[in-house]
């Protein structure tokens, strides 16, 4: 279970996250959507702690994140592993090394700086890389890569982790809408199968639609929504996203003709709410 | 695709994995280079400090630390010949200015003979080339040192020195910059008929000597610097303070007149800094 | 279509009028360029003591001396080789080099003291840069600190670290071997913190984001992406540093400087040349070889 409470992030003039207030259970898959801006990468950072909340904290089953410092923060980062926009892969080494870079926190200083990994970590990182259908490039420098490779190869160092939660900052927002939906089955598939909750901030409705149990709705930093997709009603979306409404719902529509697989078990009743939601879109 | 763990790799896992990507596992041959390379680095610096006397520094730690105390203990101040030391800055920057000048004049003329577009005579430009290449090739210090010898100690050998070795390396920059420039300005002026004197002095010098200009001020910051230790070798300029002082063992005026060398040449740097952002970078647009 | 002609004209004026004090504020300014310059060249006359009557009298000698330090070898005996009795015929190159094996060893040596030193002095601005690099630095002190250390370090020229050196650890190469490292480290450690400020930062919130402390988001965030041009400075740097370590011997630190300074100032004129040319030709030399090597590596890192 993870909780925030009253969790805010301010800057010089106005808050990039006021008051948001969640909790979360174990092995759920949460959207979070909203428009630029709106202080979605803010939160998922704060819960990294890659960002410092000004107020508010973040508990994970019983213990206080906000309060964590030097190892133990590491370990908590360690434990709640991020996925980027922009990837941050580092460009210059091989693509294994890349994944094995997710153990660096159990590594002490001289193994890592002369990384020096065993021959498990190489197997796991291997057989991690292997689920995502990325094992062929393993010892291909990562620039090298397409940008959905790349993402693919950054999931695969987040497994390496070994993590509880996974956060994932845009995941999709730099990649084609074909590879856009081989991440994002990746991502479903790694919260059913490893039980690892996975909280993913999302600029498109539909794609959150399709593949979350659960979507957060930020404002101006503000939570203005938390339900199920089928609860998120249109005059409620056209809310979140105010003047970006249009473009956030045509992004999904390109997206939508080729997500929404995973979900099958709930494919009927939400292609009626999509099919109205194009309707609204258009018009 | 199935769930796994790190602590369910067990060995039949590793080697099947291994069988699969050999490769991911590093080749014993790609390790052994990599740690040669570091064994050798490592065992040729220890070698060579044992060939340098590494040992010396043992018997040495006791004068270290007294001369580092002498260095920070101002003692006597008032019987510092102040005059000469400012005197001697002074010297030195007078010597840097004349120098880098001199040099600027003669190169200006000496990089007209080794750009390629100005001096189409292959053998004279490739000999001109080559001398400049001497010069450059000849530290500035020896050029001290020798200057020296033939005009005696004091600040004229270490104009000489500046000029020497700044006209090698400023010819060779300049010529760049000639090489580098627009030729349909200089059609254009040779279309109205001009000879060629007037051509480059038209055609050629407007473009090139904001660059000139712009690398003479940079080369006067750095003579400005190695100005200072010309005088270690008797070629005028601060440094033969140093070195009379040091011989002295008056470790603290050193440590002063070393500080307010580099004050001196921080505000020089930081001079030079303001006048090429403000006057070249007009001149250049 | 009267009043349009009568702003113009208005234009006209106004331009002419701007133009004109522009000119002017421009000349001002190129007169006062010219005053100062005019002004620091008798100021640098006056104080270095440059005056026509002693550049006059001292040119001559300069040719002079010049002439002095030529070998006088003479054509017939050029290729003579030592006598019966083992000396070397004066006129003859072996005479004219006749401390060649002396002089070769001497320059090995100082190739050993630049190669040391710039391996030591890498490895010192290598330590330093990380902390010394604006976006890197874990705090402002750390970021001060080595800031400010480096600056000390190559802000004194090595030939006075290697004068005090020589004072405190005795005549021989290790003063200037020591000496070069400390002036490499700062200037080597400047260079190298420029690049690490032009890195990117993702990779190194990628390993923040796996748990990495600031060493690992340093060895696997920046280090592989400035690696190359951390070679290829340390390149250029032993090519300085090869120069550096043929004159710290001035003060008695070692290489080939040391018997420059002797056939220099013990008036055995003839020598001079012979090690000077010996000296252009090493230092050419490692240029060449150190800028194959340089683009051996850029090229490779651009082809990967």
């Amino acid at each position: 279970m993870l909780t925030t409470e009253k969790l805010t992030k301010s800057f010089k003039t106005r808050n990039a996250v006021s008051d948001v207030s969640l909790s979360i259970p174990q092995g759920q898959m949460v959207g979070v959507i909203g428009r630029s801006g709106a202080g979605k990468s803010t939160l998922l950072r704060m819960v990294n702690r890659l960002a410092e909340p000004t107020d508010g904290s973040i508990t994970f089953e019983g213990k206080d994140v906000t309060a964590l410092r030097g190892s133990a923060l590491l370990e908590w980062r360690a434990t709640c592993a991020m996925v980027f926009q922009q990837f941050n892969l580092v460009g210059r080494l091989d693509v294994v090394t890349n994944v094995l870079t997710g153990r660096l926190y159990h590594h002490g200083f001289v193994a890592s700086m002369l990384q020096l990994f065993t021959a498990s970590e190489r197997a796991f990182a291997i057989r991690a890389l292997d689920r995502l259908g990325m094992a062929h490039t393993a010892l291909q420098q990562a620039d090298t890569l397409s940008g959905g490779q790349m993402q693919r190869v950054a999931i695969a160092r987040a497994l390496v982790q070994e993590p509880r939660i996974l956060l994932a900052d845009e995941p999709i927002a730099s990649l084609d809408p074909l590879n856009a939906k081989v991440v994002m089955d990746a991502l479903r598939t790694i919260n059913r199968e490893d039980g690892i909750t996975v909280v993913c901030n999302l600029h498109t409705l539909d794609t959150a639609r399709s593949y979350c149990d659960r979507i957060i709705g930020l404002k101006d930093g503000v939570l203005v929504f938390d339900g199920t997709p089928e609860k998120l009603t249109q005059d409620m979306a056209r809310e979140i996203y105010g003047a970006e409404a249009d473009d956030a719902f045509a992004e999904g529509l390109t997206s939508t003709s080729l997500g929404g697989e995973p979900a099958k078990q709930r494919l009927t009743e939400r292609d009626l709410a999509k099919n109205a939601q194009l309707g609204l879109a258009a018009s | 695709m199935t769930a796994a763990t790190l602590a369910g790799i067990g060995p039949d896992e590793i080697a099947s994995v291994r069988r699969m990507h050999p490769e991911a596992f590093g080749t014993l041959r790609g390790k052994l280079v990599q740690w040669a390379v570091w064994v050798g680095v490592i065992a040729y610096v220890i070698g060579s400090l044992w060939y340098f006397d590494v040992w010396k520094f043992a018997y040495a730690s006791d004068r270290v630390w007294r001369l580092i105390a002498a260095m920070f203990t101002w003692k006597d101040m008032e019987t510092w010949r102040y005059a000469d030391i400012y005197t001697g800055i002074a010297q030195t920057l007078a010597m840097a200015f004349l120098g880098t000048m001199l040099a600027s004049l003669a190169a200006l003329f000496i990089g007209f003979f080794a750009a390629r577009n100005t001096m189409p005579f292959g053998p004279l430009r490739h000999l001109v080339r080559r001398m400049l290449d001497v010069l450059r090739g000849v530290d500035q210090l020896i050029w001290g040192l020798v200057f020296v010898r033939a005009v005696g100690l004091g600040p004229l050998a270490g104009v000489l020195a500046i000029f020497v070795s700044d006209t090698g390396t400023l010819s060779k920059l300049y010529s760049e910059a000639i090489e580098n420039i627009d030729r349909k300005q200089v059609e254009g002026v040779r279309a109205t008929g001009a000879g060629p004197i007037k051509v480059v002095r038209y055609g050629y010098l407007p473009q090139v000597l904001p660059v000139f200009i712009s690398q003479s001020l940079y080369f006067f910051e750095s003579s400005t610097r190695s100005a200072t230790i010309l005088g270690l070798v008797g070629a005028g300029g601060i440094g033969m303070i140093i070195i009379e002082r040091f011989r002295a063992n008056l470790f603290d005026q050193v440590a002063f007149v070393v500080l307010n060398v580099l004050v001196c040449i921080f505000v020089i740097d930081w001079l030079s800094r303001k006048v090429r952002e403000r006057f070249i970078g007009e001149t250049a647009h | 279509m009267a009043a349009m002609t009568y702003s113009g004209d208005d234009t006209v004026a106004e331009f002419e009028r701007h133009r004109a004090e522009l000119l002017r504020s421009k000349r001002a300014m190129t007169a006062l360029f010219v005053l100062l310059f005019l002004a620091a060249l008798a100021a640098s006359i006056y104080v270095s003591r440059f005056y026509p009557d002693r550049l006059a009298s001292g040119l001559p000698r300069i040719f002079e001396y010049f002439g002095t330090i030529m070998p006088n070898l003479e054509l017939d005996k050029l290729l003579l080789s030592r006598g019966d009795d083992g000396r070397a015929i004066p006129g003859s190159i072996a005479y004219w080099y006749s401390d060649f094996w002396t002089y070769i060893q001497l320059i090995v040596e100082t190739i050993f003291m630049a190669l040391t030193a710039t391996i030591i002095g890498a490895a010192g601005a290598f330590l330093l840069c990380f902390p010394a690099a604006r976006n890197l630095a874990p705090n402002s002190v750390v970021f001060l600190l080595s800031r400010r250390f480096m600056e000390i370090c190559r802000g004194v020229p090595e030939i006075l670290y290697a004068l005090v050196l020589v004072f405190a650890i005795g005549i021989g190469p290790l003063a200037g071997v020591v000496a070069i490292a400390i002036h490499t480290a700062g200037a080597l450690g400047k260079l190298f913190a420029e690049v690490n400020e032009n890195a990117s930062l993702r990779p190194v919130e990628g390993i923040r984001g796996v748990g990495g402390n600031w060493f690992e988001e340093m060895r696997y965030g920046v280090v592989p992406q400035v690696m190359p041009n951390f070679i290829s400075y340390t390149l250029l740097r032993f090519e300085i540093n090869v120069r550096a370590s043929s004159i710290v011997g001035f003060v008695g630190a070692g290489g080939i400087g040391t018997e420059l300074n002797r056939v220099i100032s013990l008036y055995s004129d003839d020598r001079v040349v012979a090690v000077l040319l010996l000296i252009v030709l090493t230092v050419t030399l490692i240029d060449l070889l150190s800028e194959r090597l340089r683009t051996h590596f850029i090229g490779k890192e651009h082809f990967a």
